[in-house]
């Protein structure tokens, strides 16, 4: 088996399509990038919604964060490829198109919010309240408590989750070939057509994927270590 | 759009049905080998240094890579490299088995590695062999702890099932795309479809923390 592996896996097949491969996985890096920040925003929103004293916001943004992070990201991908043009288009009444990239960094967006804003949520709760209490005793206005005491703390202590939900986020732009996104497993599909050898070729889009998630996670874990020393996360 | 819902969504309801019984059998079987393959590697990573790197190896794998890309890596490659899996439905079933087993081995050595030393020394104090140790302290605590987990990976299972289809599963998502590519009337029958893959996940999150919740009160477990 592992001579059967190291024999077909030879350097020369990568090495012919060096451009295709880089520029799906520019692709992936692009979307993930988009999303992330669309994620990033939403989530804050929602975060904040949620631990809001009024309680419709409340229950709207459970109801948003719940439908999102128990909604498969395939069925949202698709959902937003195919479903959300026609809605859009009823609702203002002229013809709409979403191409498959737009669509990608949306339902991939609008997924991870749903997680993201659980983080957020979570960091935000564990501030003590006395520091909400005390600068409420100094008369300083709710937004610039939430802006200058409460976020910058609550920042801190959300960092390492939301840098593990941007890993969780970067390994879920694989899925977005399948709304023929030319991202890299896509070219990696295309090229398998061409010249019919899946066990190199999938197997070493298996491995990048492998080494970029863990070269990643460990650099978190290290500035993770070295924030808890500082005493700041 | 009632009429459209009745006319795509209810009258094609039997093969909607039918993809999520293909749905819950794929997650089924691959929920039982992931829990067996988890139980599996998490014993080679208490035996020895080599079987422990192998089975770290295994987990960070596993955990590193995307549902989609081992889905078709099993589907294309495995049955050169190794003969199996003969047909789409096994490849589905192993790639999200293979996905899970990571993920609760990772669980499980959390709840192992959470156990006081203590326990450990003195069930080693009062003779008790590795077995012994493992069997009566070590697993009934770790099972505690797991349950819960367990849960939520059976929502994660749901969830990465929906890409079997890819391969031609005839799973809930191949018959709804299957419609859509029929008619052309996307909204009703993915909408739903959508809605369908959320209750099933929902409510399986929340039975996973009222389960861990019930747990915490009554063993008073930090889970």
């Amino acid at each position: 088996m592992f001579a059967r592996l190291g024999q077909s896996l030879d350097p020369a097949l990568f090495w012919d399509y060096r451009a295709t491969l880089l520029a799906g996985l520019v692709v992936n890096i692009g979307i993930f990038v988009a999303s992330a920040m669309l994620a990033s925003v939403l989530a804050v929103a929602i975060g904040v919604a949620r631990t809001s004293r009024n309680r419709l916001l409340r229950g709207v943004s459970t109801l948003y964060a719940e439908l999102f992070r128990n909604t498969p990201e395939y069925v949202l991908l698709v959902w937003a490829y195919y479903v959300l043009p026609l809605i859009l288009s009823r609702m203002l009444a002229h013809k709409l198109a979403i191409g498959p990239v737009p669509a990608a960094i949306l339902a991939l967006g609008f997924a991870y919010s749903g997680f993201m804003a659980e983080t957020v949520r979570a960091g935000l709760l564990a501030v003590p309240r006395g520091h909400r209490e005390a600068a409420l005793a100094l008369g300083i206005s709710h937004f610039d408590i939430l802006r200058r005491i409460v976020f910058p703390q609550a920042l801190r202590r959300m960092l390492p989750d939301a840098l593990n939900q941007y890993v969780s986020l970067f390994k879920a732009t694989s899925i977005v070939s399948l709304i023929s996104v030319e991202d890299i497993m896509y070219q990696v599909s295309m090229i398998n057509v061409e010249e019919m050898r899946p066990l190199p070729l999938y197997t070493g889009a298996a491995l990048l994927y492998c080494a970029i998630i863990i070269v990643a996670s460990q650099t978190i874990q290290a500035l993770t270590r070295n924030w808890h020393r500082r005493g700041w996360a | 759009m009632l009429d459209n819902f009745y006319r795509y969504v209810v009258l094609n309801a039997g093969l909607l049905g039918q993809g999520l019984l293909v749905t819950l059998q794929v997650c089924v079987q691959a929920f039982v080998l992931g829990v067996v393959l988890a139980i599996a590697v998490s014993l080679l990573r208490v035996t020895g240094r080599i079987p422990r790197a192998i089975g770290t190896a295994y987990v960070e794998f596993f955990r590193a890579t995307p549902v989609l890309v081992q889905l078709l890596w099993v589907n294309y490659v495995w049955p050169d490299l190794f003969g199996f899996p003969t047909t789409a439905m096994g490849a589905g079933v192993i790639a999200l088995a293979l996905q899970t087993s990571a993920y609760l081995a990772e669980t499980i050595r959390a709840g192992i590695e959470g156990l006081p030393r203590g326990q450990l020394e003195a069930g080693r104090a009062v003779g008790m062999s590795s077995l012994q140790i493992v069997r009566r302290i070590v697993a009934p605590q770790v099972a505690l702890v797991m349950a819960p987990a367990l849960i939520s990976q059976m929502a994660v299972v749901i969830k990465s099932s929906t890409l079997v289809s890819v391969i031609a599963i005839p799973d809930l998502m191949y018959a709804a795309l299957k419609i859509v590519n029929e008619w052309f009337e996307p909204i009703e029958v993915l909408t739903s479809t959508a809605f369908l893959y959320f209750l099933l996940i929902f409510l399986i999150s929340l039975a996973a923390n009222r389960i861990s919740d019930r747990f915490r009160a009554r063993f008073g477990l930090a889970v």
